[in-house]
This record gives C-alpha cells, sequence and structure tokens, in this order.
C-alpha cells in the first residue's frame, strides 16, 4: 500500500543515497580482483595479494579467478553495480572491455609507478604489469639441434610432429599473425598465414581446442613442437615434462596483461591500491622469480634468473627481442578469421 | 458416500499441485526465464542490440559450414547411441539374466564410470588413445603396425571415447526393460518351436524396445552436448555445436548468433527426441500388441 508517509521515507532514502553514495551496501563488500586461474591465481596469491594488504592497513581482498571474456560477461550483466573491482585481460579482451566503456581510466597522475613501466607499457585504459611471451615449444628429448626460427615448423623432419591451437585463443591469432608478417602479411592482412598453414599440413599432428590442451599433447609425445606460452612451458618443465622454451629469431611474441579499474566498481581507491602494488618493482621482482617467472614491465626491476638467460637480459634488450601486435587492427576482423579458420583448415 | 470420496480425491490431486510448486518455481527462475531471455537475444541482427529481425537464422541456416557442423553433430550423435546400443544390450541382457551376485556385480561395474568426473575418464582417453598410449604401444609392440596410428584428434577416437562416456545412460534403461521381460515368454517360443535366433527377433527385442528407446534418447542427447569430451578428444579442427556455440559466445562476444545457434539446437535436439518418443510410443502398442 502507497502511503503518503511510506512514500516520503523511499523519497528520503534515495535522497540520503544520492548525498552519500558511500552509504550503499555495496560499499561494504571487499575488493573483487578477478585474475586468470591457474598459475596466475597462485602467484597473485601468493606475492600481490600480501603486498597489496602491507601496504594498505590488511584491507579484505577477494581472488575470483576467471577468463578474461567471463569477467567481461559478468560486468557486462551488472553494469551499474559489478560484481568485479579489477579486471585481468589479455589484449584482445582488454578491447572489448574497453569498447564496451566497462572500464575506468587509470588516474596516471595520481600512479608513483606509471611512469617507470616501459614504453608499451603505459597505457592509461589500463597499464600492463606483466607481459606473456611466446615462443617456440620443443621436446629435447626429440629435438636435439633447437629450432631457431618459426620457420623451423616447415621443416620436413618435423612430419606429423607439430602442434598449433586455433584462433580461439590470444596465443593461437598471435602465432598466426606472426606466420602472416613473416610471409609479407600484417595485422590487416592474414591471407599469407593462411597459405602457409596449408603447407603446414603435412607436419601437423594436432590441431589443439586451447594452448592449455597442447601441454598434454606434449605429454604424450603427440607432438615435439608446437608455440608456446613461455609461463605455461616453466610449469610443465618443473613437472618433470620434456619440454625447452626458445625465443625464436624474428622475435617473441609479447602480449600485454593489462589490469584495470572496473567502470562504477564501489571500491575505486582500493583497486587503485591494488594495481599500483601491482606495478611496483618489489612485486614484479618478486614475480620473476622461480617458480613464477612473470615478464615484469618495471624499468627499475633488473632482469634475472631464467628470464635474463632465455628472454632478454635487460629492458633495451627486451624492446629488441620482443615483438608487439596491433590488437586493435587485429579485433576489427578476429571474427571473421577464427570463422575462416573453422572452415579451411581441416586435417 | 461418493461425495465425499471425489472431494478427497480433488482434495489429494490440490495437495500434489502444490508440492511440485518449489520444483515448478525453480524451474521458472531458473530455466523459463533464461531460455525466454536466450529466445530474445536470438532475434537481435548485431550485438549492440538496436535492431530486430531474423538475421542470425538466416544466416545460420543460409550457411552450409554451419548446416554441415549441425549435420556432423546430429551424425556423430547417431554413431555414438549405435555403437552404446551395440555393446549394451548384451550388457543388460547379461544383467538381467544373471544370479544376484553377477547381478549386482554387473551393475557396480556399468555404475562405477559414474563416479568419476567426465573431465577424468576424458583424459584417460587421451592417454590410451595418444601416440604412446596403450593401443598404439601394444599394436606396435605386437607388430601389427609399424609407425603409431593417429587415434587421437580423429571421428574414430571421439566416437570411441563418448561411447565408453555414456555407456550407462544405455545399459541402465536398457538393463531395467530387459528384467521385466518374462522369462517364460522365451520358454514359450522356444516350445513352439522357434530357434534362438527366432526368439531374440520375434520376441526379446521387441519386448526390450522400449528401453532402446528410452537408453538411445538419453545416450543420444548427453553425446551430442558433450562439450568436454568433443574437444578433448575432438581437438581444435573438429568443430561440433557445442564448441561452435562457445566460439561464438565467449571468444567472439556474438552473443546474438550464440543465441540463435542454441535456439537452432535445441529445435534440432528436440525433432530428434520427438522422433525417438514416437518411435517409443509405438514400441509400446507392438510390445504390448
Amino acid at each position: 500500500m502507497l502511503t503518503r508517509r511510506r512514500l516520503l521515507e523511499t523519497a528520503l532514502t534515495l535522497g540520503a543515497m544520492q548525498a552519500f553514495p558511500g552509504l550503499s551496501l555495496a560499499q561494504a563488500r571487499p575488493l573483487v580482483f578477478a585474475t586468470f586461474t591457474g598459475s596466475w591465481e597462485e602467484a597473485h596469491k601468493a606475492v600481490l595479494v600480501p603486498a597489496f594488504r602491507k601496504a594498505n592497513a590488511d584491507a579484505q581482498i577477494v581472488l575470483d579467478p576467471m577468463l578474461s571474456v567471463d569477467q567481461i560477461a559478468k560486468v557486462n550483466a551488472a553494469r551499474a553495480n559489478p560484481p568485479i573491482d579489477v579486471m585481468l585481460h589479455d589484449p584482445g579482451p582488454a578491447l572489448v572491455a574497453i569498447g564496451q566503456d566497462l572500464v575506468e581510466p587509470y588516474p596516471v597522475e595520481k600512479s608513483a609507478y606509471f611512469k617507470d613501466l616501459i614504453g608499451e607499457a603505459q597505457i592509461a585504459s589500463g597499464p600492463a604489469p606483466f607481459f606473456q611471451v611466446v615462443g617456440l615449444t620443443y621436446n629435447p628429448e626429440a629435438i636435439k639441434t633447437p629450432p631457431t626460427s618459426w620457420a623451423d615448423l616447415w621443416k620436413p623432419e618435423f612430419k606429423g610432429r607439430v602442434g598449433i591451437t586455433n584462433m580461439n585463443s590470444t596465443l593461437g591469432t598471435g602465432f598466426m599473425v606472426e606466420i602472416a608478417k613473416m610471409y609479407g602479411g600484417s595485422e590487416a592482412n592474414i591471407d599469407p598465414a593462411f597459405a602457409a598453414i596449408e603447407k603446414l599440413k603435412p607436419n601437423l599432428a594436432a590441431v589443439a581446442a586451447n594452448p592449455g590442451a597442447l601441454a598434454s599433447l606434449f605429454q604424450q609425445g603427440q607432438i615435439d613442437i608446437s608455440p608456446g606460452n613461455f609461463n605455461a612451458i616453466q610449469i610443465l618443465k618443473a613437472r618433470g615434462v620434456p619440454v625447452e622454451f626458445v625465443a625464436p629469431k624474428e622475435g617473441a611474441i609479447a602480449f600485454k596483461t593489462t589490469i584495470h579499474i572496473v567502470k562504477n566498481s564501489p571500491n575505486k581507491e582500493l583497486a587503485f591500491k591494488l594495481i599500483e602494488a601491482a606495478l611496483s618493482p618489489e612485486v614484479q621482482a618478486t614475480l620473476m622469480e622461480a617458480p613464477y617467472l612473470i615478464v615484469p614491465t618495471n624499468t627499475k626491476v633488473k632482469m634475472a634468473g631464467e628470464i635474463a638467460k632465455v628472454l632478454a637480459k635487460d629492458t633495451d634488450d627486451l624492446k629488441k627481442k620482443f615483438v608487439f601486435q596491433d590488437w586493435a587492427k587485429i579485433n576489427q576482423q578476429r571474427a571473421a578469421w577464427i570463422e575462416r579458420f573453422n572452415r579451411d583448415i581441416k586435417l | 458416500m461418493a461425495a465425499s470420496g471425489l472431494r478427497r480425491s480433488i482434495d489429494v490431486s490440490g495437495y500434489d499441485l502444490r508440492l511440485a510448486m518449489p520444483l515448478a518455481g525453480f524451474f521458472a527462475a531458473f530455466f523459463l526465464a533464461p531460455l525466454a531471455v536466450l529466445v530474445v537475444l536470438s532475434f537481435q541482427t548485431d550485438t549492440t542490440g538496436a535492431h530486430w529481425g531474423v538475421t542470425q537464422y538466416v544466416q545460420f541456416l543460409g550457411d552450409a559450414f554451419s548446416l554441415g557442423v549441425l549435420a556432423s553433430t546430429l551424425w556423430l550423435g547417431v554413431k555414438v547411441t549405435a555403437v552404446c546400443l551395440v555393446f549394451g544390450w548384451p550388457v543388460a541382457w547379461l544383467h538381467a539374466r544373471s544370479g544376484p551376485t553377477v547381478k549386482s556385480l554387473i551393475m557396480l561395474i556399468v555404475l562405477l564410470p559414474l563416479l568419476t568426473s567426465v573431465v577424468v575418464r576424458t583424459f584417460a582417453w587421451i592417454v590410451i588413445l595418444g601416440r604412446q598410449g596403450i593401443v598404439n604401444a601394444t599394436l606396435m609392440s605386437l607388430g601389427l603396425v609399424e609407425a603409431p596410428l593417429k587415434l587421437l584428434y580423429t571421428d574414430l577416437g571421439v566416437v570411441t571415447a563418448l561411447a565408453q562416456v555414456q555407456m550407462p545412460l544405455m545399459v541402465l534403461p536398457l538393463a531395467t526393460a530387459l528384467s521385466r521381460i518374462d522369462p517364460n515368454l522365451v520358454a514359450a517360443s522356444e516350445v513352439l518351436g522357434a530357434g534362438e535366433w527366432r526368439t531374440f527377433a520375434k520376441v526379446i527385442l521387441p519386448l526390450s524396445l522400449p528401453g532402446i528407446v528410452a537408453g538411445s534418447m538419453l545416450t543420444y542427447a548427453a553425446s551430442i552436448t558433450a562439450f568436454i569430451t568433443q574437444s578433448l578428444i575432438g581437438g581444435g579442427q573438429m568443430l561440433f555445436m557445442p564448441m561452435y556455440l562457445y566460439q561464438q559466445a565467449s571468444t567472439l562476444q556474438n552473443w546474438p548468433f550464440a543465441a540463435a545457434i542454441s535456439i537452432i539446437f535445441l529445435i534440432a535436439v528436440l525433432a530428434v527426441v520427438t522422433v525417438f518418443n514416437t518411435l517409443g510410443r509405438l514400441s509400446r502398442g507392438f510390445a504390448q500388441g
């Protein structure tokens, strides 16, 4: 029953919520950080979260690991009161999230570390606290001379030994773009890559549904060589699977993993603090060490260990050896490419 | 007296309906409502949702590739169901004819796979079918093949793995149907001069039809929607409807097209289930008449 008193109460409540936005119930929930599943979650739980809590008077934080695309779907479903405060994205989904207006610009002028980041990582919509690096993975027990170039995948001696993934994943798409570039194509022209994959067919043992499936194919001896993610390979290696990673001479493909404050997040300040912690040289230096081996983006971090040995000695070396791709261009045609891969690549 | 009896029966049925309310409410909120949203979504012409129309359906139904994916998915279901039936029927028969100890042993063996997750069972198949897997190792050591056969990421691999994973869904209804057959009927058939094959074809098989129909329906529905087994054993280049759907919805964020795919898939599956149901009705008439 709508009485005058009831109406007044409602109006007052609404007015008060307008005047003091802090009153909303959402404020009471802890900071929610949607990291990725698997090794990312482990690394963030062990290093990033403790560093953040130490710097922010033990502020409450919850890790809610999920894929980029799921993060976007969840935030999209509740834009006004998003269930996530901080998102982590691969380059493709990051642009989708920005395009759908789900992301708060990073308060660059407030940040203590933003200016120390490598140029490529200084992105105002959300900086890149880490790089993911894709190169060649091979089984050293089966392949005695380490491969040096993407072109080695086409060598006749690897007949029926090569694995790739379809273009659903960032890795699969990035690999195809790199192959296109090698044969005169670009982020806008993928045709040379499709022509090259056609020629790769005798060598192809498997087209995996996702990069994770490549790992089990190595374990089963189904494939001996494939494009692979540096971090994923280190984890396999640590578990005793005979795999090695090499950066091809054309350059390893580097993906910017970007971190974003979610638009309309009730915990903006804490979200900013969490991202600051992720950019800080202390956290990045720890995450660079084994077992995490995550490639840092802060120039104040001195490269060391496996990363210095296999990938890059310092920031200048890194810039020379890493290839960055233009995902804004890639995203324009990615859907069409995935369709084309569905249709054309039949073994 | 009659009137009070009538009232009681009405009361009882009213009580039953109320009992079903929580489940009905649950279904309405978590199944029917999302389904309605899905239908609405499938009529958006683009991802922004500005325009409405049947563009997504036209795109799917006018595209030979998409129709091919649908056809290969439905065909996969037929193959898996056939394999399950051929291998499951004898198991169910054995179960129906055995003594109590063997009976419970067979039931345990049939049910055992259901107690482990589908992911685990599928991974076991990767190990079995791989280049250095059990099948290839055996064939090579016997000298039957020189180089390992390609079993993983093939049609044969997917059908084999799915048949094993879905087998309990076939055996359980079959076992129930077969155990209901009166053993005297077999004896009667033999007394009347029918041989073993004739008895099988004319008596046992027709009587087991309700079980065959129920088992086939379950196996079929489960195997065409088995996203995990299809993608892990089939790999990235064998595209079936669940993976196609996932690709459009998740990787490409093309929800309207994904919604249209789901609706088309749903209708296709309902059509197949209707065929099974009709067969089931006919077979009941056949078995009793």
